[in-house]
């Protein structure tokens, strides 16, 4: 009789503690992951890292998390098989890693409320169905200006053309990125962003050059940020992540998306195919798409959520970045891309072309 | 008389313009580690929010101890390495020894992105993962060919008959070696030392193509950042700060014991 009792009295000690886990979350037992290491790869700068804090305390693990600045180096980090869990890549650089079966497909039944995306980030051409990506931050290319030097008709009548107009010589930024460049100048004169044409190829290289020689440029990158914050110069290509800071810091800022059309760019997470944690990664991800998490993070960054509640919040009255036009993406404008992969040669001789225009 | 102190006027603006423009952009940084707003142009007001915001990062603060403990492994490993290893090159055959500083100078001259990516490929290709392992070894690697070329002149200079007659005078090898003659290179095995550590701390492109999932140094850090944040500019200052007190240290306490020594002679 002592022994039964004592027998039960064990199980029942088993058995309790887990009964009160079980149904932690979704029925998911956290136990499960206990003393576990996510690792997770973002862009620098990319995120509030007290949500990042919070997932560890929920979930009792340790998220390591490191960040990178660039696709290519990301890239060159899958390609030699480090083993991340979660990677935050962009559009075209997700698409090269499902073609080179890089990544795992993401577990439904964890990540499921993929119902939160916003329209713009729903159905992308790089993974329409989200097999493998949720997105996390997403933007257009544009146009920052001062409008107290260049009025707000004058800029949206005259889009990517503004770079050809030899009144802004000397007062304009141009974001010394070669893809970006040949974008802009591929809308202006009415192509594809994803062009392979010799013809139209050759037709924007020139464009560019018109550019150089008209307006003169100042060709820089990220501290493009700080100097049209503090006003510098009149206006300078950007992501319209980047512009809702510019503009929320300096009011006299405004945000075109040019009506030839522009980039649309996405940036979203997947999983690595050898990820060492894939379940943990999943729950991250819905984590991380979840509003909570979502708004802190674009309160944080200042780029458009892709969870349509906060991008709705963040601009609506009240928000964080109401009047701010550059915080919403514009969406359904059919003249917008997104960028595919480009075939190598053109990957290699795009750079190329840019650095000859900035030369001259 | 007036043209000497013209001349003196002129050398010593020299130099302070020289001395500007080695400090400058230094003061630049730390003047605005100091800003009340996120703006690297214009000064808002005194505020210590980036020093906070810098402790409160956990992320920054494990770089900068993963930088720090990778930094002090690899110059202690690479010190004894390269020390040894200059020791036995002084008493090589001198075609030998010719063979080995020549490779030795090769990882010196290379740019370092060469070494960078033939590690990087020599991990991969015997598969291993990149890690902080990793990232050590590479760092002793390149540590090790200054060590050797900082020792390796001031052994040039001791005279041999000193280790000789310790052996006579019936000293073990081993004491020779550690009682002789590294006390008369220790000057030089310490500068080795601290050129090593210094590389080893501001590494970037090798660390770069080094680390693994694990591990990110203070370099790697700062680079990946997309937008600015004043909290580097913290971070420089404090270091910006220790430099300036261990050169001070490193400079007053040899002057005040040679004063101590001197006062005790008399």
């Amino acid at each position: 009789m002592k022994k039964m009792l004592a027998t039960l009295l064990a199980l029942v000690m088993v058995v309790l503690p887990l009964a009160g886990l079980a149904d932690g979350i979704d029925g998911i037992d956290p136990a499960e992951f206990k003393g576990a290491t996510l690792n997770v790869y973002n862009w620098g700068e990319y995120v509030d890292i007290s949500v990042i804090r919070e997932f560890e305390k929920t979930w009792n693990v340790q998220v390591n998390y490191k960040t990178f600045e660039s696709n290519e180096y990301l890239w060159l980090q899958l390609a030699s098989e480090d083993a991340w869990d979660v990677v935050i890549p962009s559009d075209y650089m997700i698409e090269r890693l499902i073609a080179a079966k890089k990544l795992q497909p993401l577990d439904k039944s964890i990540v499921n409320n993929l119902d939160q995306l916003a329209d713009g980030v729903k159905n992308l051409p790089f993974d329409p169905d989200n097999t493998y990506s949720v997105p996390y931050f997403w933007q257009t290319f544009g146009i920052v200006y001062d409008t107290t030097k260049i009025p707000v008709e004058e800029m949206e009548a005259q889009g990517w053309d503004a770079f050809h107009n030899p009144e802004y010589a000397g007062h304009v930024y141009v974001y010394d990125s070669s893809r970006d460049a040949f974008m802009m100048a591929e809308k202006a004169l009415g192509y594809s962003a994803n062009t392979v044409d010799e013809a139209e190829i050759t037709a924007a290289y020139e464009w560019l050059r018109t550019m150089h020689k008209t307006i003169r440029p100042s060709y820089v990158t990220d501290e493009v940020i700080d100097s049209m914050a503090e006003g510098l110069k009149w206006m300078a290509t950007v992501y319209s992540g980047d512009a809702s800071y510019i503009c929320s810091e300096n009011e006299d800022m405004a945000y075109c998306a040019p009506y030839q059309g522009t980039n649309i760019a996405v940036d979203a997470m997947v999983i690595p195919a050898n990820a060492k944690n894939p379940k943990l990664a999943n729950i991250f991800i819905r984590y991380m798409l979840d509003y909570d998490a979502s708004l802190a993070n674009s309160i944080e960054v200042g780029y458009a959520s892709a969870n349509a509640r906060v991008l709705e919040e963040l601009s609506g009255p009240g928000g964080e970045y109401e009047g701010i036009d550059a915080y919403i993406p514009r969406s359904d404008y059919e003249k917008d891309e997104m960028y595919v992969d480009l075939p190598k040669e053109w990957q290699t001789e795009q750079p190329n072309l840019w650095a000859k225009v900035m030369a001259e | 008389m007036p043209k000497k102190s013209a001349g003196r006027f002129f050398t010593s603006g020299y130099l302070i313009l020289v001395l500007l423009f080695i400090y400058l952009p230094i003061l630049y940084v730390m003047v605005f580690s100091f800003n009340d707003s996120k703006s690297m142009i214009s000064f808002s007001g005194f505020s210590l929010r980036w020093y906070e915001s810098m402790f409160e990062n956990r992320e920054m603060l494990e770089s900068i101890y993963y930088t720090l403990l990778v930094a002090l492994i690899a110059t202690v490993v690479s010190t004894v390495v390269g020390t040894v290893a200059a020791i036995g090159l002084s008493k090589a055959r001198p075609l030998l020894k010719n063979i080995a500083l020549e490779l030795n100078n090769l990882p010196v001259l290379n740019p370092d992105i060469v070494t960078a990516i033939s590690l990087m490929l020599l991990f991969l290709s015997v598969k291993i993962q990149r890690s902080i392992v990793t990232l050590t070894l590479a760092h002793i690697t390149f540590c090790i060919p200054y060590v050797i070329l900082s020792v390796l002149p001031k052994l040039r200079q001791l005279d041999d008959n000193v280790a000789e007659a310790a052996l006579d005078l019936g000293a073990t090898p081993v004491k020779a070696l550690t009682r002789v003659i590294i006390p008369q290179i220790a000057p030089a095995i310490f500068s080795g030392a601290l050129i090593a550590f210094s590389m080893s701390f501001d590494d970037f492109v090798i660390s770069f193509f080094t680390a693994g999932v694990d591990v990110q140094n203070i370099s790697m850090y700062v680079y990946s950042m997309k937008r600015f944040n004043p909290s580097v500019n913290a971070l420089s200052t404090l270091i910006v700060i220790a430099v300036t007190l261990i050169l001070v240290l490193a400079n007053l306490i040899p002057a005040l014991r040679e004063r101590k020594d001197k006062k005790e002679e008399v």
